[in-house]
């Protein structure tokens, strides 16, 4: 019975293959990418198919170098997760990537980063592991080189880079050590170097994954990419650093004790509460979704962190549970935040800048994409009835039953993070209703704005595609969540198909709370219009509502960031230039909150890093003389090493 | 199903739907004598609704159909959130099930909406309520969760319904945490439904006002269901103070008498607290929730010191 959907797998692969090649030799990209779009989704059918089934495909995992490909139920979660974006992701790209040289070089690179991401999931040995591991870092690193060439651009793929490659090497080390002692496939690894496995594995894969304080090329190289590629960095590529996190700590390493989950959660509540604060204020719509993409990533984190102290104290539902939310969140944020990417994509082509204070109106300018982006910020922001709601009140439970454990240091560690997630989810939602508030509603604040004309129908499209999902997932996440449940060591089953039926929960009927909250509203909006309604400006003091005096960004957030002023050190300067008649000519006004890491953290780091360079470079004076004593020095040493037989 | 859970259901219905408004008018009234004046009637509120129920709408310049549907999904979100609270420890099976966060997630939603409402307008009045509502709502929501950790541990669920019949144990009554989550509930509860010294309720003053902001654009119909919504979100947030943190064994009716009386004490309890407190500034605000949040954690540590649950 594994015919067909190896056979589906396979032609995906194929027909991605073949959409970057005819993207790249014929004349425009739409063929070629319609052609990956498609093989992408058969790609995804093929997990969803061992996903449901719980039937593996090809090759298990080996601990050899010998490449081999297969896919079990969790890599078929993750291919689900990759056409979930992918597919919409290539067809908006369409409509958005132009029929030039560039064009046709980025419809090429989009296919490959596709087979790079699908390769990760179904590598099934160390080295495909690792090169496709590499190959995803790379991609997007030359996507988008291809697209812009200003120096911002050049400095933003060189710090992604240069941090990715720091994790980059903690994986090496992780997957290597594991490899050696024949964990891939075989037993798991337990004893000293699984602490040290442990470790690495954090950070390396969470450095890819984004999560604070590893989180640094994440705002700076994902706002720079063409849309759908963001769309694949963001949705996508920091999921499957969950993926080899997941592998490397569930099925790989023999119970690495309590430290390992707590670690992680403690990283997941700073990463959640610190990326959705710094995205509140940022006041550009690409930079403040890469910051939210940290927040959704720490949510994961939160989940799985969970998920690894119930299981080290016992509770295998529980556990199960937890690492059911943990996955269903990924999903629902490539979902969502897919969907953000692209309708930022579609925004940017109509009205160009997407400087957040000088946009607004758009919704009715742009219906498909206002409609379908509002949609998207619904469910980030953790609202019922959609997905985001369902995986965070998932997440939630899991975490308030590991405060009732007795365990003090595990009780402590849940109530924290629960009073994190809760924070968390108040201030996405503070922050998408400044988004939503300034990009879509209210005045335009730009000739371009009010000029704005609805994106072309690829790009409505694939929105539509991403939306539909967060609306199906927020409805009926019950199968998918009873599959992902039994996906985890521990394998319980729950029940539940129209509803979340969770032990020790007053339950979340999701498809009935969204039936009701529809009805409702429909039956209250037409008896409040039953009756006569005039029409009148926006009272504003008996003045016209003025754009100029519309509120902005910063005004919005103003209240909060009062209010952690100590913590967030915003820093402003005013200059009022008065003449000497005491009019004031000029005044010069500039505000800003400073990325804390950067300054404190990463900026000794790599002061650090560059005077250590400094002196390195002495080593390197050019004089064939103290190259010649470098050589003899080295060559005593081994000599004398040798002789006292520590070489063996 | 038996009759207590059908009369428990009617309660749900009838009292969350209608009562909302006397609560605020009793407040008021308690408020007004405490202060030397005659004060309205209990029932202006209702006189109030009836009055505006019947006053044409007004439609403001620019908007879209977020500013239309807002009010009904704020009066949807408190409607349904009226069917997740018990009554007396029953409530009848709805289908929307008796969970805790649900509840918070349905307030959050029209939250959410009227903020919305509040940028749609394009109006500047509106969106400085929100702004500082939306500031306070994070840390609302971090205690309140925290407050329902601890109400959730004797019971180890957060079915509304097995932590209500967890509070009518008089064992529950010897744990430090259960006094302690008593405490951060009132201070959700004044925050929640904006009394003083969180929010002035009376003050339409611009500089000042909070949960009034958002309202300001709207007339007619869409305002009924607006201030409904804000009456009825005091019937929730006294009723679920009974219901988790008051004693009420005993039967039914005891039961019922014991909610009615609590509801009463608490509104008393809300007026005097509005007569003899100033509005506090609203950046102090947050200190004042982290400070109970501070207290949860302690009511947590208490709880595992005294064996929590086992």
């Amino acid at each position: 019975m594994t015919g067909a959907p190896q056979a589906l797998a396979i032609a995906g692969v194929l027909a991605i293959f073949l959409g970057a090649i005819n993207a790249g030799s014929s004349r425009s990209p739409r063929t070629g990418l319609a052609l990956q779009s498609t093989g992408v989704l058969f790609a995804g059918a093929a997990g969803v198919w061992v996903l449901a089934s719980g039937h593996a495909l090809g090759a298990a995992f080996r601990s050899d170098i010998h490449p081999a490909f297969g896919l079990d139920p969790l890599s078929g979660f993750f291919l689900v997760i990759i056409a979930a974006v992918g597919a919409p992701a290539a067809w908006f790209a369409r409509d958005s990537l132009r029929a030039d040289g560039s064009g046709r070089a980025l419809a090429v690179a989009t296919g490959t980063f596709l087979l790079a991401l699908i390769g990760f999931v179904s590598a099934r040995d160390v080295s495909t592991f690792l090169e496709f591991w590499e190959l995803m870092t790379l991609v997007p690193a030359g996507a988008i080189l291809i697209a812009r060439q200003d120096t911002e651009a050049r400095h933003g793929v060189f710090v992604y880079l240069a941090i990715t490659h720091i994790g980059g090497a903690c994986v090496w080390a992780s997957m290597l050590a594991l490899a050696w002692h024949g964990a891939l496939g075989g037993h798991s690894l337990g004893g000293g170097l699984a602490a040290f496995v442990a470790c690495a594995s954090l950070v390396g894969f969470s450095t890819k994954a984004g999560l604070m304080p590893l989180h640094s090329w994440l705002p700076r190289a994902h706002p720079l990419a063409p849309a759908h590629i963001s769309a694949l960095m963001s949705g996508v590529m920091i999921k499957l650093a969950i993926y080899g996190l997941v592998r490397v700590l569930f099925d790989w390493l023999a119970a690495p004790g309590p430290w390992v989950g707590i670690t992680l959660m403690a990283l997941g509540s700073l990463s959640c509460l610190g990326g959705v604060l710094y995205a509140l204020m940022q006041h550009e719509l690409k930079r403040l979704l890469a910051f939210h993409s940290i927040e959704n990533v720490g949510i994961v984190a939160l989940g799985l962190g969970a998920s690894l102290v119930l299981r080290d104290i016992g509770a295998d539902t529980w556990s199960a549970i937890a690492f059911a939310a943990a996955l269903l969140h990924a999903l629902n944020h490539a979902l969502f935040k897919g969907l953000l990417f692209l309708g930022a994509g579609a925004l940017a082509q109509a009205v160009g800048s997407l400087e957040l204070d000088r946009m607004g109106g758009l919704l009715r300018r742009m219906p498909w994409t206002g409609t379908t982006f509002a949609l998207g910020a619904m469910a980030i922001a953790g609202l019922p009835p959609l997905n985001g709601f369902a995986s965070e009140w998932l997440t939630l439970q899991s975490l308030l039953h590991l405060g009732g454990v007795t365990h003090l240091g595990v009780a402590f560690a849940g109530t924290i993070a629960t009073a994190a997630l809760a924070g968390t989810a108040a201030l996405a939602v503070y922050c998408f209703v400044k988004v939503i508030g300034l990009v879509l509603l209210g005045l335009p604040r730009r000739p371009e704005c009010a000029q704005a004309s609805e994106a072309p129908g690829a790009i409505r499209a694939s929105m539509v595609f991403l939306a539909a999902g967060c609306v199906l997932l927020g409805v009926l996440p019950g199968p998918l969540v009873g599959r992902l449940a039994a996906l985890s060591p521990g394998s319980v089953s729950l029940g539940g198909s129209t509803s979340l039926e969770v032990p020790g929960t007053g339950s979340l009927p999701t498809l009935a709370l969204a039936l009701a909250l529809v009805a409702l509203v429909a039956a209250l909006a037409r008896l409040a219009h039953a009756h006569r309604i005039a029409a009148a400006p926006t009272w504003t003091c008996g003045q016209p509502p003025a754009a100029a005096l519309a509120w902005t960004s910063a005004g919005f957030t103003k209240p909060l960031r009062l209010v952690l002023e100590g913590f967030l050190r915003p820093r402003r300067e005013a200059q009022i230039i008065v003449s000497s008649t005491g009019i004031v000519e000029a005044v010069a006004y500039s505000a800003e909150v400073p990325h804390l890491f950067d300054t404190l953290l990463y900026g000794p780091v790599s002061r650090g890093a560059l005077r250590g360079a400094r002196v390195a470079r002495r080593l390197q004076s050019g004089s064939l003389r103290a190259y010649l004593i470098y050589l003899l020095a080295l060559l005593g040493a081994l000599l004398a090493l040798a002789r006292i037989g520590v070489l063996g | 199903m038996s009759g207590a859970t059908v009369a428990a259901g009617a309660v749900q219905l009838v009292g969350g739907v209608l009562l909302g408004p006397a609560i605020v008018g009793l407040i008021q009234q308690v408020k007004a004598r405490l202060q030397g004046r005659c004060g309205p009637s209990v029932l202006q509120p209702y006189r109030e609704l009836r009055r505006l129920w019947g006053k044409s709408g007004v439609a403001p310049e620019p908007r879209t159909l977020i500013y239309t549907l807002a009010p009904a999904v704020a009066a949807a979100c408190t409607g349904l959130a009226l069917l997740l609270l018990p009554i007396a420890d029953l409530a009848p099976e709805w289908g929307l099930g008796h969970d805790a966060l649900v509840l918070v997630g349905l307030l959050a939603l029209a939250r959410f909406a009227l903020a919305l409402a509040a940028w749609d307008t394009a109006g500047a009045f509106g969106l400085m309520g929100s702004a500082r509502d939306l500031m306070l709502s994070v840390f609302v929501e971090g205690l309140l969760l925290l407050v329902l950790l601890l109400f959730a541990l004797p019971p180890g669920s957060t079915d509304l319904l097995s932590m209500s019949h967890a509070a009518t144990l008089p064992e529950v009554w010897e744990k430090p945490a259960h006094w302690v989550a008593m405490i951060g509930l009132c201070l959700v509860v004044l925050a929640e439904i904006g009394r003083q010294p969180v929010d002035n309720p009376d003050t339409h003053l611009e500089l000042t006002m909070i949960h009034e902001g958002p309202l300001l654009e709207y007339a007619g119909r869409e305002l009924v269901y607006l201030q409904w919504s804000a009456a009825a979100r005091h019937w929730i947030m006294l009723v679920l103070a009974c219901e988790l943190a008051f004693p009420h064994p005993g039967s039914f009716a005891a039961q019922i008498g014991v909610l009615t009386g609590g509801v009463l004490a608490l509104s008393v309890a809300l007026a005097v607290c509005e007569t003899v407190q100033a509005k506090m500034g609203v950046l102090r605000v947050p200190l004042l929730l982290g400070s109970g949040a501070a207290l949860c954690l302690l009511g947590l540590a208490s709880w595992l010191a005294v064996g929590g649950g086992g």
